[in-house]
């Protein structure tokens, strides 16, 4: 078997196989811990309104903050909305979409995708440079979140190598763009990248208990 | 003793009526054919015109003949041209006017006695189970011929995706047990002129080729990187539209007949390797994807089984659907992640058991 | 444990503290190093519910809460960033409990957490946290950080791995019932002065009462003028209430230590008593955590609805002066700013009621920059300021909060938390600052407008009070 179609095939489909297992896995792991009833008086019932909400509304930091934190969330933004719109807009990853899911929207034009893919890098180089470099972020990083930067930089270079036809012949290129792409499925449930789920989960708790409350969020 | 000597090329040529300077034509558009600069012309003419005829024994296997009908409509050069002035053609099951015993004998004779210098084409693909008993000719299988004639060959040229890959017997789930020529023959120069069916004129060049020059410059599956060293992708004239992401998203929507980019089709150009959209076919004429249709990717290994012709490249190649397996590792999931909350639990509770035990006397 | 075991303590000073400072006894108990680590790990997995996991799964390490606290924001050290406190709790969670903790512990992915780190951590998981909740705030993936450091208190103090002052205090407080000596004799005492030097009509000990009054050790010992102040407002609205001595004590020095069995002790006494003399509202005092241990954590330390409300000082004054029970005079003629205490506003969802009894009095309410939900801590909440050793840092963090409220140009500083008032006053001292804070009930109390109520005004039953 040639390594496009193992790329394609065998590795593409165990590497959704433990995607889905490795979260449905993680996340029951977490969900069906134990949980305490709460027997104080609320200040609102609108719980569910709440995690919505929060869910919404962390998604920009509270003006008191920004000043403060938006190098760092601007960084992250740049590299997230420049990661949707490659993901999501290259009408070829459409494509496979459609062929996992039977879901299809129109596509971007690919000069788009392919300017959005190497601003992504770009930001997620500079993002590394910034952990790296930021007293903070040293102390707290760890294997995992270089190992994710690097599952997820990965994709996007050697698929920009692909477009390209740049430095391999090109069904080499794109065995090993897919190959990286099996990667990051495959690791997603173990490390930090999990957060594209435990983001509404964790937002959601938190405003559903502060709803609860009437605290600040 | 009958000393006769087999007449030249140059005097195939001539006993055929045509002149010295049709012979220089032929050569001339021979190497502009196989892109080969000037001076090489000079240097084919000379080489065909001081040597005889070479033999070219052509075997035919698990095959549709589609392969030897491309080969007739060559345009440079001619299949006339070809087997009356430039080769000796010695057995090929459907052009030869002999059957039987007779041609038998005839090819056993011409190996024979060109023993060791003689091109072996074959086209289709060789069964091996059952002492190759899947593909049975005069009695003999393919197997035990191909075997033979391989051992008598300058080189073997296999023609088609069948016989260079295994091609649609090879095709899952592969019932004959069918193999490629490289897969058996491992001690000849092989060519591999992959296609379903080739272009005539790679077949035909490739061949003239090898009669003025020896083995051309292979790739990594053995074939001629003049024609197989690009994709069609790479050449193809609808490609500015691949690059601005317009695609036909069905056979007569708007960008199909604006003659947008087939990939959403499935077109297989970009992985495909060939001189279709340069060379195209019936000389020049069209070629899949001008016509409105995706490239097949029918000059690579394998691409019965790549997917689907209608599905685009990125598409997974799974076959029978995901879908259940995917099913599996979601229930498979949610089931061990609850047995490890659970197993949590347990401990938890174990915990807080040998907590309230009294603490350790001070 | 007891009392004789610890260098001794010094109650009498501005700030509870110990006799002989340098004699610190940071770790208590005599287990062995490994019990230790064992016990901790224990308390540690305990704790690990849904909620806590969920947070523990969900920090992408973004380092933004750092930007949030005050004590990493004004001394620049990244050891103080709110998720690293909790470093060695995260790390036995996954280790214990995590869907993977199998894998975790087979493979050695996460170490076993060392004494020398739970040492190490002390300080970052006491001394340079209040739980003001300000990381919760900034978190993008919302995790409530400063929920996991209370978590985290209880495996440290059942390790005996507490700083020094905070275990007396709380030692002291369960065994006595105040960290700070205000036992129930002390406690009827100063409410008998109290009585008398302000003319108060006080209640002690009534078998009925539909109000339930709380105070905190603080105000007791420093600020007794405020069981004059509370008695006033309350005979001013006509309540029926009283002060029990079997349950008077609002702070809540189990929670603020970690020891979650204390903690217990500590809120039912008071849910006894409100019971005990069915009371239809038990009133917490100016403190913060005590409304965060009543409030937030009493009926699930009790295990099920308490049979009665729950109310702060602040936000009871605030409905009462909106629907008119409490009358004041306009006449507090100045300009004021009000510091939001981080467990009644932020944590625990009190920001108006201050306002509506400021305007009332006629002050001029100049906000803080950052005022209401993202007020910055004091630095001394969360136990904080009995800890002599993090004084250092909780200047620093002060000095905020001095930024603050001199940019108002106010003339007047207000709060509704006594530990809050402690802290202020401590540091004024410290930088020779002029602003000293005062607080809301005593502003009201101050104040009230004693002349007969027009007739048309009801007096409220205390069954009727809303949040």
């Amino acid at each position: 078997m040639d390594l496009l179609s193992f790329a394609r095939g065998p590795a593409l489909q165990w590497a959704l196989v433990i995607f889905v297992l490795g979260s449905l896995w993680r996340l029951a792991g977490i969900l069906l811990l134990r949980r305490k009833p709460d027997y104080t008086e609320p200040r609102s019932r609108a719980t569910w309104r709440g995690a919505l909400k929060l869910i919404v509304t962390r998604t920009w930091s509270r003006r008191e903050f920004r000043a403060s934190t938006a190098f760092g969330q601007s960084l992250g933004y740049v590299f997230h909305i420049g990661l949707v719109v490659v993901v999501f807009g290259f009408v070829p990853h459409i494509l496979f979409i459609h062929s996992l899911t039977g879901l299809q929207w129109p596509g971007l034009p690919s000069s788009i995708v392919y300017v959005s893919g190497a601003l992504t890098v770009a930001a997620l180089v500079a993002a590394l440079v910034r952990r790296l470099s930021n007293p903070v972020l040293r102390l707290l990083s760890n294997f995992d979140d270089y190992f994710s930067w690097l599952v997820t930089v990965t994709p996007v270079i050697t698929g920009l190598l692909a477009v390209a036809h740049l430095g391999a012949r090109y069904e080499t290129l794109l065995a090993v763009h897919i190959l990286s792409v099996c990667l990051l499925l495959a690791w997603l449930p173990f490390g930090k990248l999990m957060h594209v789920f435990l983001v509404f989960i964790s937002r959601g708790t938190t405003g559903a208990l502060f709803a609860r409350k009437g605290a600040s969020t | 003793m009958n000393t006769q000597r087999d007449p030249t090329v140059l005097e195939s040529f001539q006993q055929q009526g045509l002149s010295r300077r049709a012979f220089l034509k032929f050569c001339a558009a021979t190497a502009s054919l196989l892109a080969l600069p000037a001076a090489r012309a000079a240097e084919l003419a000379e080489k065909l015109a001081g040597m005889p005829r070479p033999t070219v024994i052509y075997l035919s296997f698990q095959e549709c003949t589609g392969c030897l009908e491309s080969l007739t409509r060559s345009f440079q050069p001619t299949l006339e041209s070809l087997i009356f002035n430039t080769i000796s053609l010695a057995y090929n099951d459907t052009l030869q006017a002999a059957a039987g015993e007779a041609a038998e004998a005839a090819r056993e004779d011409a190996m024979r006695k060109a023993w060791g210098k003689y091109v072996l084409i074959v086209d289709g693909a060789i069964p091996r189970p059952e002492d190759g008993a899947y593909c049975v000719i005069g009695g003999r299988s393919a197997l035990d011929l191909l075997r033979h004639a391989a051992e008598g060959a300058a080189a073997v040229v296999a023609v088609g995706t069948c016989a260079a890959f295994g091609g649609i017997p090879y095709a899952a789930p592969n019932p004959t047990g069918a193999a490629s020529v490289q897969d058996l023959v491992g001690d000849r120069p092989v060519i591999n002129i992959s296609g379903c069916p080739p272009i005539p004129e790679v077949i035909t060049g490739t061949i003239v080729y090898f009669l003025g020059f020896g083995v051309p410059e292979l790739d990594a599956q053995r074939r001629p990187t003049m024609f197989y060293g690009t994709t069609i992708h790479d050449r193809c004239y609808r490609r500015p539209f691949y690059d601005k992401g317009l695609f036909a998203r069905s056979f007569d929507d708007e960008g199909a007949r604006n003659g947008w980019c087939l990939y959403e089709l499935g077109c297989k150009g970009p992985v495909t390797y060939n001189s279709c959209a340069t060379m195209k076919w019936n000389d020049g004429t069209s070629f899949p994807i001008q016509s409105g249709h995706g490239c097949l990717g029918c000059s690579e290994p394998n691409f019965w089984d790549g997917g689907g012709f209608y599905r685009p490249l990125s598409s997974g190649l799974w076959h029978g659907g995901i879908g259940e397996g995917l099913g599996v590792a979601a229930v498979a999931g949610v089931a061990i992640g609850g047995a490890a909350a659970v197993a949590a639990r347990q401990r938890q509770k174990r915990t807080t058991e040998a907590g309230k035990k009294p603490p350790e006397a001070p | 444990m007891s009392e004789a075991a610890l260098p001794p303590l010094e109650t009498q000073g501005p700030r509870f503290g110990i006799k002989k400072p340098e004699q610190r006894q940071d770790i208590q108990g005599d287990l062995s190093d490994a019990a230790r680590v064992d016990t901790a790990m224990r308390e540690f997995v305990r704790d690990f519910g849904a909620v806590a996991a969920t947070y523990m799964e969900s920090c992408v390490h973004c380092g933004m809460c750092a930007e949030a606290c005050p004590f990493y924001v004004e001394t620049g050290d990244p050891k103080y960033t709110p998720i690293w406190k909790i470093e060695p709790f995260k790390q036995a969670y996954k280790r214990e409990v995590s869907p993977f903790a199998f894998f975790m512990r087979a493979f050695n992915l996460k170490r076993k957490v060392t004494l020398e780190e739970l040492e190490q951590w002390q300080e970052l998981i006491y001394d340079s946290c209040t739980m003001c909740g300000r990381c919760t705030l900034i978190c993008p993936m919302g995790i409530d950080i400063a929920s996991l450091v209370g978590l985290a208190r209880h495996g440290m103090h059942k390790a005996g791995l507490v700083p020094h002052e905070l275990w007396a205090a709380a030692e002291r407080a369960e065994r006595e019932g105040s960290p700070l000596g205000a036992t129930p004799k002390v406690f009827k005492e100063r409410v008998e002065w109290m009585g008398d030097e302000s003319d108060v009509a006080m209640h002690m000990d009534l078998e009925q009462a539909d109000v339930l009054v709380t105070m905190s050790s603080i105000e007791i010992q420093k600020y007794p003028q405020a069981l004059a102040a509370v008695a006033k407002v309350l005979n001013h609205m006509g309540l029926s209430w009283t002060f029990r001595s079997d349950g008077y004590e609002a702070t809540n020095f189990g929670l603020l230590s970690g020891n979650a069995d204390w903690q217990k002790d500590m809120s039912l006494k008071l849910i006894n008593a409100a019971i005990a003399c069915k009371a239809k509202v038990l009133l917490l005092p100016e403190c913060g955590h005590a409304y965060s241990a009543m409030r937030w954590a009493g009926a699930n330390v009790y295990g099920k609805p308490l049979p009665f409300k729950v109310r702060h000082i602040s936000e009871f004054l605030g409905e009462h002066v909106a629907d008119g029970s409490i009358r004041v005079k306009k006449d507090l003629d100045t300009t004021v700013t009000f510091h939001d205490p981080c467990q009644v506003a932020r944590r625990g969802g009190v920001f108006d009621a201050p306002r509506v009894v400021l305007a009332a009095l006629g002050a001029e309410v100049r906000e803080l920059q950052d005022n209401r939900g993202m007020s910055w801590c004091c630095g001394g909440g969360g136990g904080v300021i009995s800890i002599h050793r993090a004084d250092a840092i909780r200047y620093k963090a002060f000095q905020i909060k001095m930024r603050q409220v001199d940019a108002t140009g106010a003339a007047m500083l207000v709060t509704s938390c006594s530990n809050c008032r402690l802290s202020f006053d401590d540091s004024q001292a410290h930088f020779h600052w002029d602003k000293t804070a005062h607080s809301l009930l005593e502003a009201v109390a101050d104040h009230l407008d004693e002349a007969p109520p027009k007739p048309a005004a009801a007096v409220p039953s205390p069954g009727s009070v809303t949040p």
